[in-house]
Formats: C-alpha cells, sequence, structure tokens
C-alpha cells in the first residue's frame, strides 16, 4: 500500500485539525473527553480520508461503509472528522454539548454522517454485527462496517456476546479497531482490569487480529487496505490500534485526569500552542478565547 | 400441564396466545419482506419457530445472549430492516434494557420487541421467569409504545398496529390460552381504548389477559345487581386519556387490573389519568410489591388476588368509597 507524500501530508494535516477541533469543541462545550479523542486522531484521519468509502454530499448513500463509534464519548473526534471530511460546516462542531446542538454522546438524530447513536460502553459491536448482516441481506459484497472500541470497554460482556456472534456467521466484513490507549476512566488498563493477552481473546473467539501503530498513518493505510482487500475469508477482523491516550499535549499523556475534564480557556490556549509545536506547526492558541465570555456562566461549576 | 391452562375455565374455543404471535409473524413475513426475526434460543417456547420454518432466510439465532440480540437488531434497522427479537420478556426487559433504551429506543428505530410469558402463568418457573415489571419499565422509556393484547385476535391486531407504524413497540404475549373477545375482523388503533360492557356503577379497566378476568368479574357484580362497566386498554402507551376520564366521570370509580405489578405499570397509567382529568377512588389489581413465586397458574392469581372474584370485591370497595365521599 503506497501513498503518495501529498496524501500522507494531508491525513498528517486530518489528523492536527482532529485534535484542535476536538479541544477547541471540549473547552467551548465545558465538557469532554479529550484523551480518548486525541488517540483516535490518526486512525480516525486514515478512515475517513483514505480507507473508507462515504459521500458527504449523500450521507445515506447505501452502498457506503459504515462506521459505529462504540466508545461513543470519543465523539469530539468524529464530529471533528466528519466536518472536515464535509458532511457539515466547519462550524457546526461548536454546537458541542449545547442545547439542541452535537450531543455529548452520539446522537445520529443531531449529526449528519452518524451512523449510531450511543453511550454505554459495551454496545457498539453488537449494533456493527446487525449491520455487516444486513450487507450480507441485502447482498452488498464490497461494503464494509467498522466499529470502534475502547480498551477499557473490553470489559464489557456485551463485547465478547458480539465478538462471539460475528465469527459464528464469518462476518469477514466486519473490521473492528481497538483504541488501545492503555488508560481507563480512573487508572491504567493493567491496574483496572486485566485484559491482557489481549490479541490471544479476540483469536480464540475466532477473528484475525492485526496489531498495528495506531498513530502511524503509513502503517494504518496499509492495515486498513489489508484487512478490507486482502485478509477476508469468513473471518471477522479486529485492528489493535497501539495508542498514546491524550497524545499530542504532554499533561494529557497516559493520564487519568484528562479522561474527562475540559479545560479553561487559559489551559486550552497553552495546550494548542504545545500542539502545534509538537506538530511543527505555526503556534496557534484557542480561537474562542473572546467567544468564551459571550456564554452563560449564570449556572456555574458546569 | 392441564392446570396451567386456565383456559378451561373459560370455556368457548380459547385460543394459545403464542399460536397466535407465531401465526402473525408468518403473515407478517409474507407483507414485509424487510422483517427478520430474532430469536435467543428459545423459538420453539415462544412459537417464533413457526416464523423460522417458514422464512428460515430471515430468521436469525444468536444464542443465549439478550444483549446482542437488541444490539444486532438496532444494527438490522439502521440498515433498513423491521426486526422482531423475540425472547422471554424478563430477558428482554431486565438483561438487556440498556440496549432497548440507548440502542433503539434514543434513535427511535423500527423495532418491535415482543415480551413472551409475561405476568403470572409461566409455568412453574417462578421470580425470575415472571416478568411483573415490564409495563412500568417500558412505558418510562421516551419514543416506545407499549400495548397488552386481551386475546389472540387483539395480539393479530396489535402485531399488525406495529408493524404499521415506524418505531419501537414493546408488546406481551401471556403463555395462556385465552377465550376470544374480538372476531377477526378487529382492529387494533393506538391510544385507542374499547369499551367492550356498558356499565352505570363502576368502571373495570382492563389490559392484556386481565380484560377476560374484568368482563367475568362484571357477570359477578351483575348477579349482585352491580352495573359494571368494562373497558379494554390494549393500547398501554400511548393511553385513552379520553375514553378513561369519559367514562370515570360517569361511573364515579374504578378498578384496574394487569397480569404485571401495580408499581408503575398499567393501573398507575390509569390514575395518571385520573389524578389529572378526573380524580374518582380507584382501586388497582395486580401484583402487590412482591415477587411471584412458583406455582399452579390458577394457584397464583388466587394467591396473588387477581382473580375475578377479588376484580368484584374491589369494585365493591371502590363504590363504597364514592358513597362515602359523596356523604
Amino acid at each position: 500500500m503506497h501513498l503518495s507524500p501529498e496524501k500522507l501530508c494531508e491525513l498528517d494535516e486530518i489528523a492536527y485539525q482532529i485534535r484542535r477541533l476536538s479541544l477547541e469543541m471540549i473547552t467551548f462545550g465545558k465538557w469532554g473527553h479529550i484523551g480518548g479523542a486525541f488517540s483516535m486522531a490518526e486512525f480516525l484521519s486514515v478512515l475517513y480520508f483514505q480507507a473508507m468509502s462515504v459521500k458527504p454530499d449523500a450521507p445515506q448513500w447505501e452502498d457506503r461503509d459504515r462506521l459505529v463509534l462504540s466508545k461513543a464519548h470519543g465523539s469530539p473526534a468524529l464530529y471533528a472528522v466528519l466536518a472536515l471530511r464535509g458532511f457539515y460546516p466547519i462550524e457546526q462542531v461548536y454546537s458541542y454539548c449545547e442545547l439542541g446542538g452535537f450531543e455529548g454522546h452520539t446522537d445520529m438524530a443531531r449529526t449528519p454522517g452518524l451512523e449510531s447513536s450511543g453511550g454505554p460502553l459495551g454496545m457498539g459491536l453488537s449494533v456493527a454485527v446487525g449491520m455487516a448482516l444486513a450487507m450480507r441481506f441485502n447482498e452488498n459484497a464490497r461494503g464494509r462496517v467498522f466499529c470502534i472500541l475502547g480498551d477499557g470497554e473490553s470489559n464489557e460482556g456485551n463485547v465478547w456476546e458480539a465478538a462471539m456472534s460475528a465469527a459464528h456467521y464469518h462476518l469477514d466484513n466486519l473490521i473492528a479497531v481497538i483504541d488501545y490507549n492503555k488508560v481507563m476512566a480512573k487508572g491504567f488498563v493493567w491496574e483496572e482490569m486485566a485484559i491482557e493477552p489481549f490479541a490471544d481473546k479476540w483469536r480464540a473467539f475466532g477473528w484475525d487480529v492485526i496489531e498495528v501503530d495506531g498513530h502511524d498513518i503509513e502503517a494504518l493505510a496499509d492495515t486498513f487496505h489489508r484487512a478490507r482487500w486482502v485478509m477476508p475469508r469468513g473471518k471477522p477482523i479486529v485492528v489493535i490500534a497501539h495508542t498514546v491516550k491524550g497524545k499530542g499535549v504532554e499533561m494529557a499523556e497516559f493520564n487519568y485526569k484528562w479522561h474527562t475534564h475540559a479545560p479553561d480557556a487559559q489551559t486550552a490556549d497553552a495546550m494548542l500552542r504545545e500542539l502545534a509545536r509538537n506538530c511543527q506547526r505555526p503556534e496557534q492558541g484557542y480561537s474562542k478565547l473572546g467567544a468564551e465570555e459571550v456564554k452563560e456562566e449564570f449556572y456555574g461549576g458546569e | 400441564m392441564v392446570e396451567n391452562r386456565v383456559s378451561g375455565e373459560f370455556g368457548n374455543n380459547p385460543v394459545e396466545m403464542r399460536d397466535a404471535f407465531g401465526a402473525t409473524l408468518v403473515e407478517l413475513g409474507r407483507q414485509y419482506p424487510k422483517m427478520i426475526t430474532l430469536d435467543a434460543d428459545l423459538h420453539t417456547s415462544s412459537k417464533a419457530t413457526m416464523f423460522k420454518k417458514a422464512y428460515p432466510d430471515r430468521f436469525v439465532q444468536v444464542g443465549i445472549a439478550e444483549q446482542n440480540l437488541f444490539g444486532i437488531s438496532a444494527g438490522l434497522a439502521l440498515s433498513g430492516f423491521m426486526p422482531f427479537p423475540s425472547t422471554f420478556a424478563v430477558f428482554a426487559t431486565r438483561r438487556a434494557l440498556d440496549q432497548i433504551a440507548i440502542s433503539i429506543c434514543f434513535p427511535n428505530l423500527n423495532v418491535k420487541i415482543p415480551g413472551s410469558y409475561v405476568g403470572l402463568p409461566t409455568s412453574r418457573a417462578g421470580a425470575s421467569h415472571n416478568c411483573i415489571e415490564d409495563i412500568a419499565v417500558m412505558r418510562a422509556l421516551p419514543n416506545m409504545r407499549v400495548a397488552d393484547p386481551a386475546d389472540g385476535a387483539d395480539l393479530r391486531a396489535i402485531m399488525r398496529a406495529a408493524a404499521a407504524v415506524e418505531g419501537p413497540v414493546y408488546f406481551r404475549i401471556a403463555r395462556m390460552a385465552m377465550p376470544p373477545i374480538f372476531g377477526a375482523d378487529h382492529k387494533f388503533e393506538w391510544g385507542k381504548g374499547v369499551l367492550l360492557r356498558e356499565g352505570r356503577d363502576v368502571t373495570l379497566f382492563g389490559t392484556g389477559i386481565m380484560t377476560t378476568f374484568c368482563l367475568r368479574a362484571a357477570d359477578l357484580l351483575a348477579g349482585e345487581g352491580i352495573s359494571a362497566e368494562v373497558i379494554h386498554l390494549g393500547s398501554i402507551k400511548p393511553i385513552d386519556r379520553e375514553l378513561i376520564a369519559e367514562s370515570a366521570a360517569r361511573t364515579g370509580c374504578a378498578v384496574t387490573a394487569e397480569n404485571a405489578t401495580i408499581n408503575g405499570g398499567f393501573g398507575a397509567a390509569v390514575l395518571e389519568v385520573l389524578g389529572e382529568e378526573c380524580p374518582v377512588p380507584l382501586q388497582r389489581i395486580g401484583v402487590r410489591d412482591r415477587w411471584v413465586d412458583s406455582g399452579g397458574i390458577k394457584e397464583l392469581f388466587t394467591h396473588h388476588g387477581m382473580q375475578p372474584e377479588d376484580i368484584a370485591a374491589a369494585a365493591k370497595v371502590a363504590m363504597c368509597d364514592k358513597r362515602r365521599r359523596s356523604q
């Protein structure tokens, strides 16, 4: 799988913009999950700008690929990539967590391009299995269903019910992507609930497994290409993407305290400047600094 | 198993509700090519097996995994199919409540949920299998419609109405043979009750199989010179506010009867309407904040005070209350 230098630059830029927009959304919306949004930036960029077939001007196009975000608290990153891909104007992402705007957790009625609604962990893979079965019923051989799960999410029993059924129905049109960012809401994965040997668990459930550096764009592109076009042989495929929670800003990296936490405007400004430096971009701070003042402060404590 | 079928007592060619369910699944399968029946290893009990035989290509077995059952149904509905995920009511509404709420109801998906083996008549399985809180739980979910049929014709009409409307529906199927109340041409309308018997002194509001018990109670009351009105409310959500208030205003007191717990269920739904529109003395018949034990079906109805005699006695209490308040 060869990507041109231009394409690599584009995907890298998209990943950077996903992080910027996510941080702005979470700051302006006063709620959200920075760590789990940042860890997904590269693979969301590769999925929506390289691997998946979607038509932003026809979101309901029947033969499109589907993506279920099972770890639905990662919504800011998904809202960002959908905006960047052209499903809606970028300004719309700032309605995140506002009454009537984009929901904190995914609500497909609010956001064009979303394929499912979610929030409680462990439920998305079943929904993806249903979609993959539907493609079989519709005799759609090209379509693929992608499902993004968190690592901690695999503590949920429903994940393994779904995994078992996907293998039972030989759903090789289903590709699960695990954001293995090593940190849960209140600590490291290995502290909270041991999930290793993780790849072996999936293999034992009848899946083909690919492990990949979840921040390496070339490796991700190659992985999704293989998962989609080379590997299907009667088994569902799981891509275990090894990532860094909070990747891009030091104070958030591998730090559970930034699992659910909205920075104030000054902290967001510093984080965005650091992110720009780390990504060799011109330094750019929090663009909503002025707008912050117009937000309702009366109820406080949010 | 004769003791498990109160039907003998009701006479008149009772129809096993599960048979009506299986037959209607097949009928709808013919009409709706996008309909899919899913099962969690109970299809010969629920009689979804009739659909499996008729349309094996549109039958999905998920094994004993109810959370997955409803998640898969959501995925199918999101892809344009109309799933009927079939299992026992307890496993649907307890085990998979989160999946029903967030994967299905929140995005208002077109999933039709049959809850089998509701209330007291579930063989002798005991508390874990007697589903009594499903009405309360399901009617609390935004977007969800809830129905409890009185007989086979009502169940068939409810299933047709469920398929005809876009969005999630929960309907109950008792493991019991019921005498026909309605004819083959019976139509069901969401939010519409049916006046089965006019009366002056008290209104008996029934849902599900308890409507037949209400009719029997009205006979008993008639023997004592009491004129009881009987209304069947198969559509629990939406509920027929107009009919409830109008009847209660006329008779001045009421009894509700449900094959479920009275906490938050059907009686509570009627009470909400009466409280807001026409407060009258009300007695509720149903399971009273306790678990249901193993036992013979007839025995259980007696044990929980849910026989026609109990409904008749409750009607007299309501009437007495009405008299006392008017003095």
